[in-house]
């Protein structure tokens, strides 16, 4: 009987509790192969949490962290999405992916709870999206444009190849690359994909040797890009500029993993401890301070800023209306230390954010940025 | 043709078969198991994400040099090879041909997820000082680990067939390979000779995955890949057949690279693949297997 009582006291105790608290669900791949990016977007989960709670939360209510692992899988995504949705939270955000994305913003536009996208850039997520999906990161296009606009500022430089993943994330680059060289005054000499996992590049690698392009330019994640750089160095592929496209390249683990192999990369990027937006500093401390010491990357910028926009919505919103927190997003204007967030409908895009896309590269086995002129803390140097 | 192409071509080729060898020392173990046993063991590229992790670990233990992992993995590989023929597979007695295809799938399956739970599923690689150091031969560029793993595999395998046909033992597991009961009568230990073949099996993976980390990245699925690669290259060259296995593995590396050098990268694994299927077709006993008797 006791044993009843006590229960009973504690299941009202829990929902009491449950009434106390919002929750914010959150859907990334905290396992398979994008793993090192699922614990990066759950650091800047967590900050962002820390820093809404220690002033008090939202509208007098603490704000909790529902996240669920879609371990690098669609299926398990949209399982996840299901959960998060029965379980009535406001908002989702996620995934990680472009691949699993774009599903996921469907599947959450039908059944009407809107959808953050802290870090997946494939440019149909938002283009021509929908009223529920909203897109803190850039999109591909412009990593590749604010990569191409400062190839052509850079003279005597012609000719280029592309080589990226098959898959959502790289045909978008490649697509985009190929469409916008030509106007920067490029020849392009090759174009290639290849699928993820691949541990061999040592043939194409040789081929471009042999072509001798002045510009390569690749998308890749994780893995592949440390496989990638290591055998551009193995096979003597020396271009004047080499650069990948954000994801795999903009990872700590990449200067860690490709160590000597890495220097002298250009990694485009919407984040780096060296931006000049105020508190960017102190958000790094914080996010590394939340990753156990290991250095942060965009991906726990994005997904702070995600999550501060998401409790930002809620809070205007005044409760957790799926509904109303649509529309208070919609309205969204932030500063934040990741940089503004705001989002736009604008040709041929719906709710997407815009951030200086910066131009990085590695210096002494650091992210320098040397570009654009505005955010630039070092010079870019030129191979050769 | 201009020199840089050509040296380009040059280049791909000598990489092609350096890889090719690799596909080829993985390829010698199937064919090994296969030869002796009549077993396919789908556990194989498992084994050889073992040696990568044994390397690893011994790595950010000790700062140990990867290639003196080999003294490690090697003896693991077989030790547990041993094991596992005389554990489990021994005991599936006359269902051995099909018993043993869900025994390796099942241990294969515990080995991936294992070493998920120990090391965790993000790619993990270790750097040493000559991983990206290459030489200069002729204007062919070369990578030092590529060509460590050559010589590595020419040395397992010389090692091999110096057992096989130059010891007893090798004498033992030819005729065990031959006519099991025929060895048994002349009192050839047929299940010791069968667990000392799977252990050397095994071994030869775990060997492959020291060769293969310097170059790489582990993580707890690597293997998946290599069990297709090590397929093809035995029944390219004729299951059960070891020269076969090599030269099966180097065909495959050269055609994968020529295939991506010249015609598309999209297609690279299926160059390997369509050649696997002209074998099949116009050579079912492999470019080196014996034509079968039908009776």
């Amino acid at each position: 009987m006791t044993r009843i009582i006590t229960t009973l006291l504690l299941a009202t105790a829990a929902s009491a509790a449950a009434q106390g608290t919002i929750q914010i669900g959150a859907i990334t791949s905290l396992s398979g192969r994008f793993a090192t990016f699922g614990q990066m977007q759950q650091a800047g989960f967590k900050v962002a949490l820390d820093e809404v709670n220690a002033r008090g939360g939202v509208n007098g209510q603490k704000v909790e962290l529902a996240i669920e692992d879609d371990a690098s899988d669609t299926n398990k995504a949209l399982t996840a999405a299901e959960k998060l949705v029965n379980a009535k939270v406001p908002v989702v955000i996620g995934a990680y992916a472009s691949g699993i994305t774009k599903p996921l913003s469907q599947y959450m536009a039908r059944v009407k709870v809107p959808l953050l996208v802290a870090t997946a850039v494939d440019e149909t997520i938002t283009k021509p999206g929908n009223a529920y999906t909203f897109r803190v990161n850039n999109q591909s296009s412009v990593y590749t444009r604010s990569l191409i606009d400062q190839l052509r500022k850079t003279p005597g430089l012609k000719t280029a190849v592309i080589l990226t993943s098959n898959d959502a994330f790289g045909k978008s680059v490649l697509t985009d690359a190929t469409k916008l060289l030509p106007g920067a005054g490029y020849t392009i000499l090759g174009k290639d994909t290849y699928d993820q996992g691949l541990t061999d590049f040592r043939p194409l690698l040789n081929r471009y040797k042999g072509q001798n392009p002045d510009v390569v330019i690749f998308a890749s994640y994780e893995q592949d890009a440390v496989a990638l750089t290591k055998q551009v160095k193995e096979v003597g592929l020396k271009p004047r500029i080499i650069a990948g496209i954000a994801t795999g390249f903009a990872l700590p683990a990449f200067l860690t993993g490709a160590a000597d192999a890495a220097e002298g990369f250009l990694v485009t990027m919407v984040w780096n401890p060296d931006v000049r937006y105020p508190g960017a500093q102190n958000l790094y401390t914080r996010l590394k301070a939340a990753l156990g010491g290991a250095e942060p990357s965009q991906h726990a910028a994005q997904s702070y800023a995600a999550m501060l926009a998401a409790i930002d919505a809620v809070k205007r919103a005044g409760g957790t209306d799926p509904e109303k927190v649509r529309a208070a997003l919609a309205q969204t204007n932030l500063k934040t230390a990741f940089g503004p967030v705001a989002f736009r409908t604008y040709g041929g895009y719906t709710n997407q954010n815009s951030v200086v896309g910066l131009i990085t590269q590695v210096q002494e086995g650091k992210f320098v940025t040397v570009g654009p002129a505005s955010a630039a803390r070092g010079k870019l140097i030129l191979g050769k | 043709m201009d020199p840089a192409a050509a040296t380009a071509l040059i280049q791909t080729i000598a990489q092609g078969l350096l890889t090719g060898g690799l596909y080829a020392l993985i390829g010698t173990g199937l064919s090994l198991i296969f030869g002796v046993m009549r077993v396919i063991n789908f556990a194989h590229g498992d084994f050889l994400a073992i040696g990568m992790f044994i390397t690893l670990a011994l790595f950010r233990a000790f700062n140990l040099d990867p290639y003196f992992s080999v003294l490690v993995a090697a003896p693991v590989g077989f030790a547990l090879g041993y094991v596992i023929q005389r554990v489990i597979l021994a005991r599936l007695g006359d269902r051995l041909a099909e018993g043993s295809m869900l025994a390796t799938l099942g241990l294969g399956l515990i080995i991936s997820n294992t070493l998920l739970l120990t090391f965790g599923a993000q790619p993990q690689n270790i750097n040493v000082a000559y991983a990206t150091k290459t030489v200069q031969l002729g204007g062919v560029q070369l990578s030092i680990p590529l060509i460590v793993a050559g010589i590595g595999t020419l040395a397992a395998i010389g090692g091999l067939n110096f057992l096989l046909y130059r010891t007893e033992l090798g004498r033992a597991i030819r005729a065990t390979a031959q006519n099991p009961l025929g060895a048994e009568l002349q009192g050839v230990k047929t299940a010791t000779i069968q667990a000392i073949v799977f252990g050397l099996g095994v071994a030869f993976a775990a060997i492959a995955g020291v060769l293969l980390m310097p170059l790489l990245y582990a993580f707890p699925t690597v293997g998946e890949n290599y069990t297709t690669k090590a397929f093809i290259v035995t029944v390219l060259g004729g299951l059960g057949n070891l020269p076969g296995a090599v030269v099966g593995g180097l065909v495959l590396g050269t055609i994968e690279s020529l295939g991506a050098f010249y015609i598309s990268n999209n297609y690279r694994d299926a160059y390997g693949l369509v050649a696997f299927l002209l074998v099949l077709l116009l050579r079912p006993e492999g470019l080196f297997g014996r034509t079968v008797k039908r009776v």
